[in-house]
């Protein structure tokens, strides 16, 4: 398929999702998995403020809690915080050079530990406004062309739709609070992944699949189905059936 | 996204209560005066359902949720049940049959405009809080800040079931890392207790230990250590393994 093809593609099945009562944790999952396809990266990762102004991990193109947790290090230091930050994209930035990481803090050394080698950082913006950013990680040294990062902004963009859009929240328009609604979405999804971790002694990582084959085919969200994990009213056996 | 000057003030009162009794510390009248409305209600929650108001504006605002309360329906309500926010700048305008029998007491107190916001985080649902104004009209994007950072503190100082002067807002802050969440859920089977029970034993534990929330979470998501027998009460010991 030609690359605008792909392109194309994902976008219209943004689009299509977006009409829909749809999940948006699974979405920008599945948007971030797209994204490191089409660009050719390693992995993707979509940040967003919390009410504190405080970066925080949504989605990420796997759910390895290793890459989770190279993201989640960027709340203070990285590069999506320069991003956020300067609501400017940072491209194609070396994480083995000294200089080019000096403000990275620690989060350099752990990316390098990660086999990241280019970093690449596009800001969320809301009108005048950054809610966040999405990182690009390559596990060997390459620059984005103008093409791929215009492609790269226009998925950002769409990410920052798909938080705004929620359903659930038909009754405000206020975006903070959607910001703030996918951002508890998140947590209640952590909560069920330990819940289950430790009812079947299981890791993390198997525990966010087990969430995610059980509400894909039921057509429910995977936060509702760790609402319901966590409040104690859908039985482990159930989600193994 | 963060608090004005004036709400960043006001915060640390909350953990900080002039009487010792009180859950929550603070003054309701002048949180709701820089949130440009005219009172602020918190009801708490056991298993899902409002079922006490423990801080508010004297006069409407209390009266407002003792109104949904007794009644069983209203914007409070169902932002609890829900977990999403309930704005309603003009009832007038509210379809009667959603709260049929709330919206003529509530015209009858004067209240015109009803703003609520679910005390969560992720999944655990602890209450409510419901700003009121007699004046019709939405917040400003400024107060809509302000008061979502305020639902978010008043969210950490119930969870941990009343103000505990000395505790950071730090340990708020904490209180939103994935890897907290993650031992929340963990904690929450070994000890056999819900998941809100959890979060504060975890935020005890560290507390007591002298050590971050976020470390303490680490150690039990790495399975180094297991809380066990956290029963209401005692001192909810932990292994600590390897």
């Amino acid at each position: 398929m030609a690359r605008e093809e792909s392109v194309l593609e994902a976008m219209v099945e943004a689009i299509d999702t977006l009409t829909e009562d749809f999940d948006v944790i699974d979405f920008l999952h599945r948007l971030s998995g797209r994204c490191a396809e089409l660009l050719d990266v390693t992995e993707v990762g979509i940040v967003i403020a919390d009410q504190y102004g405080v970066l925080r991990t949504i989605a990420a193109s796997s759910e390895r809690t290793r890459l989770l947790e190279l993201f989640a290090l960027q709340h203070e230091q990285g590069p999506c915080v320069d991003c956020y930050r300067s609501g400017a994209a940072r491209m194609d930035i070396d994480l083995t050079s000294p200089e080019a990481t000096a403000s990275f803090g620690n989060f350099a050394e752990r990316a390098r530990e990660a086999g990241f080698v280019t970093a690449h950082a596009l800001p969320m913006r809301l009108r005048n406004q950054t809610v966040g950013a999405m990182a690009l990680f390559h596990t060997r040294a390459s620059s984005l062309a103008p093409a791929d990062a215009r492609v790269a902004q226009a998925l950002a963009d769409v990410a920052t739709i798909a938080i705004l859009q929620q359903r659930t929240l038909t009754q405000t328009s206020q975006e903070k609070a959607q910001l703030q609604h996918a951002l508890n979405s998140r947590i209640a999804i952590e909560q069920a992944k330990g819940v289950l971790a430790e009812r079947w002694n299981i890791n993390l990582d198997e525990a966010f699949d087990v969430l995610r084959s059980y509400a894909r085919p039921r057509h429910v969200r995977i936060t509702e189905v760790a609402q319901q994990v966590v409040a104690g009213s859908l039985s482990a056996r159930d989600l193994r059936a | 996204m963060v608090a004005s000057s004036g709400m960043a003030a006001l915060l640390h009162g909350l953990r900080n209560p002039t009487d010792a009794s009180l859950l929550i510390g603070g003054d309701p009248d002048a949180c709701a005066a820089v949130l440009g409305v005219d009172g602020a209600a918190v009801s708490v929650a056991s298993d899902g359902r409002q079922s006490e108001l423990v801080w508010y504006s004297p006069g409407v605002s209390a009266r407002f949720d003792d109104l949904q309360f007794t009644l069983g329906e209203g914007p409070g309500v169902d932002a609890l049940s829900t977990g999403s926010l309930v704005l309603e700048h003009d009832l007038t305008r509210v379809e009667p049959s959603r709260w049929a029998v709330l919206l003529p007491e509530a015209a009858a107190l004067g209240v015109a405009a009803v703003f609520c916001f679910p005390l969560r985080i992720g999944a655990v649902r602890v209450g409510a809080l419901t700003l009121q104004r007699a004046v019709p009209g939405p917040m400003a994007d400024a107060a809509m800040e302000d008061a979502l950072v305020l639902a978010a503190a008043l969210t950490s100082v119930v969870l941990d079931g009343g103000a505990r002067p000395g505790v950071l807002e730090e340990q708020d802050a904490g209180l939103h890392r994935a890897v907290v969440h993650q031992a929340g859920g963990m904690i929450s089977v070994q000890a056999e207790v819900p998941v809100a029970q959890a979060l504060v034993l975890l935020r005890a534990y560290a507390y007591r230990h002298d050590r971050s929330v976020m470390a303490v979470a680490e150690d039990v998501v790495a399975r180094r250590l297991r809380f066990r027998d956290g029963g209401m009460g005692r001192d909810p010991s932990a292994d600590v393994r390897g």
